[in-house]
């Protein structure tokens, strides 16, 4: 029987950690003593910052997909089904259908989901670039139709995807109006939770005289509580109120239906994970990586990327049984456009937080190279250019046992060391 | 939680926004006239969550400074 190597989620995180291990594991795989399956909700793979270039840039979303199937080696398994129970003692996971998979190790890489449902109102009210492209593409055709008034962005709950995705958003928004000639005829609103612009002081000294100067009306410590659709109205907790011609809002976020149902995570889904090693807690068999974890950090495409390759060494460690593990450092790199052709690149660590700089064309380019990579780079054959980018400063550093100790709950049995 | 019930919210180790994330998570779930106690190590936290009571209306008890972490309790007196 061979070891089986059980992936959960096919976004950046679940299909990058699964094209490495099978990448790594070739011989293993061929000679039958390991298997990778990558369960996917989907057919489908978006690339999800390219939303807000559909939202706002009237791009076609079918640019930004591809098959899920293309995107994987042909060494790994995908079944293209809804997960709908994980049972972590009995290592198994159950499909919409009732089939059981077991496994020897699991990746949960299930994201996080945006739910409008969750805030009253905003379903009707509002509209977002965070559901998907075709909700994206609405904003987009939305626009097309606005001759002027208040558009109001709003960030309906935190945590959500893509930290900058809103100030991008509103940079966008400035830059479309003014290429409309209709920017005059705008009031642009900016209602979020957080003390400044943006959550970052040092990345808001940045942000803040780029709204000054953009007119953009910053509301902070706006925790929404409801829209009212028929009045065109987003109401605080706080007690604070606002009118909107246009609203467009980040959905509060919260993890998939599969952690919730299988009592995994916390209250809103988010799975407990060592911050260093990505084990689930409790589990020495269990990682969890990208968005899905509850881990207070962006939840973005290169902390998903960065995880991944923590979790494909540490899982490979196991399966030989080298007790070399390595921890992943909090690196973040969310690049963020500002308008202009600039942009900036929040970066930073557990221990390191963002700098305030300059934005620049430069850092435009690198942004937008990025996005091309990326189809590639999820075939795991770009890690040395990953390497390159971010010398020292990202990977990953050895760990000792004692981080790598589960910290409470059961602790499963890890298989033994694969041989020959 | 229920009616002026106190609740620690853990946020040490975490940077900003990861403290104020935590409790507003936390105000979202309280009723008026719960007691928040925030436990942080940014020190950024004490600046925005005085701030964020004194634009909200709710109040800032105390701020201690224990050893290795800054302990914020937030009475709840102003939510819609």
């Amino acid at each position: 029987m061979p070891r089986q190597l059980l992936v959960l989620g096919s976004g950046t995180g679940g299909t990058l950690v699964a094209n490495l291990l099978a990448r790594r594991l070739e011989k293993e795989i061929i000679q039958g003593k390991v298997s990778v399956t990558l369960v996917g909700e989907g057919p489908d793979h978006y690339f999800q910052p390219a939303n807000l270039e559909i939202a706002f840039k009237g791009v076609s979303p079918h640019k930004f997909s591809r098959p899920e199937a293309h995107l994987l080696d042909s060494k790994v398994n995908f079944v293209p089904e809804r997960a709908s129970k994980v049972d972590l003692r009995d290592r198994s996971v159950t499909l919409g259908e009732g089939k059981r998979i077991s496994y020897s190790y699991m990746v949960l890489a299930t994201g996080a989901i945006a739910k409008p449902e969750k805030m009253p109102g905003l379903m009707e009210g509002s509209f977002n670039f965070h559901t998907g492209p075709n909700d994206a593409r609405r904003v987009w055709e939305a626009l097309q139709n606005f001759e002027g008034g208040t558009v109001v962005v709003a960030i309906a709950g935190i945590p959500h995807k893509c930290p900058p995705s809103p100030n991008e958003a509103i940079f966008m928004l400035d830059g479309y109006f003014r290429k409309r000639g209709i920017r005059d005829k705008v009031k642009i609103k900016f209602l979020t939770p957080y003390p400044r612009a943006y959550p970052s002081e040092e990345i808001s000294k940045v942000v803040t005289p780029l709204f000054e100067r953009a007119e953009i009306e910053v509301h902070t410590f706006f925790n929404m509580e409801s829209v009212d659709p028929s009045k065109r109205k987003v109401y605080s907790m706080e007690g604070e109120e606002h009118d909107y011609d246009l609203l467009i809002a980040v959905p509060p976020h919260q993890g998939a239906d599969v952690i919730l149902n299988s009592g995994i995570g916390d209250a809103e889904g988010w799975i407990p994970a060592d911050r260093n090693t990505m084990n689930v807690q409790g589990y020495d068999d269990v990682y969890a990586i990208g968005d899905a974890t509850a881990i207070p950090i962006s939840k973005s495409g290169v902390v998903a990327h960065l995880q991944s390759r923590v979790v494909a060494h540490n899982l490979l460690s196991d399966l030989e049984g080298t007790g070399r593990r390595l921890g992943y450092n909090g690196r973040i790199n969310c690049p963020m456009e500002v308008g202009n052709n600039r942009a900036i690149f929040v970066s930073a660590t557990y221990s390191t937080p963002p700098v305030n700089q300059t934005p620049s064309l430069m850092k435009y380019i690198m942004k937008r190279s990025f996005g091309k990579m990326y189809w590639k780079a999820l075939g795991g054959g770009l890690e040395w250019l990953f390497d390159l980018y971010f010398g020292s400063t990202s990977y990953p550093m050895e760990v000792t046992p004692e981080i790598t100790k589960p910290t409470r709950g059961v602790t499963a049995k890890a298989g033994e060391a694969i041989s020959g | 939680m229920s009616a002026e019930s106190r609740k620690i919210i853990d946020s040490r180790g975490s940077f900003c926004p990861g403290p104020i994330t935590d409790l507003f998570k936390a105000y979202r779930q309280a009723s008026l006239g719960d007691v928040i106690e925030l436990w942080a190590t940014d020190p950024a936290a004490k600046a925005d969550v005085t701030a964020w009571a004194n634009k909200s209306g709710n109040q800032v008890v105390e701020i201690v400074d224990e050893e290795g972490y800054i302990r914020i309790v937030v009475k709840i007196t102003k939510k819609r």
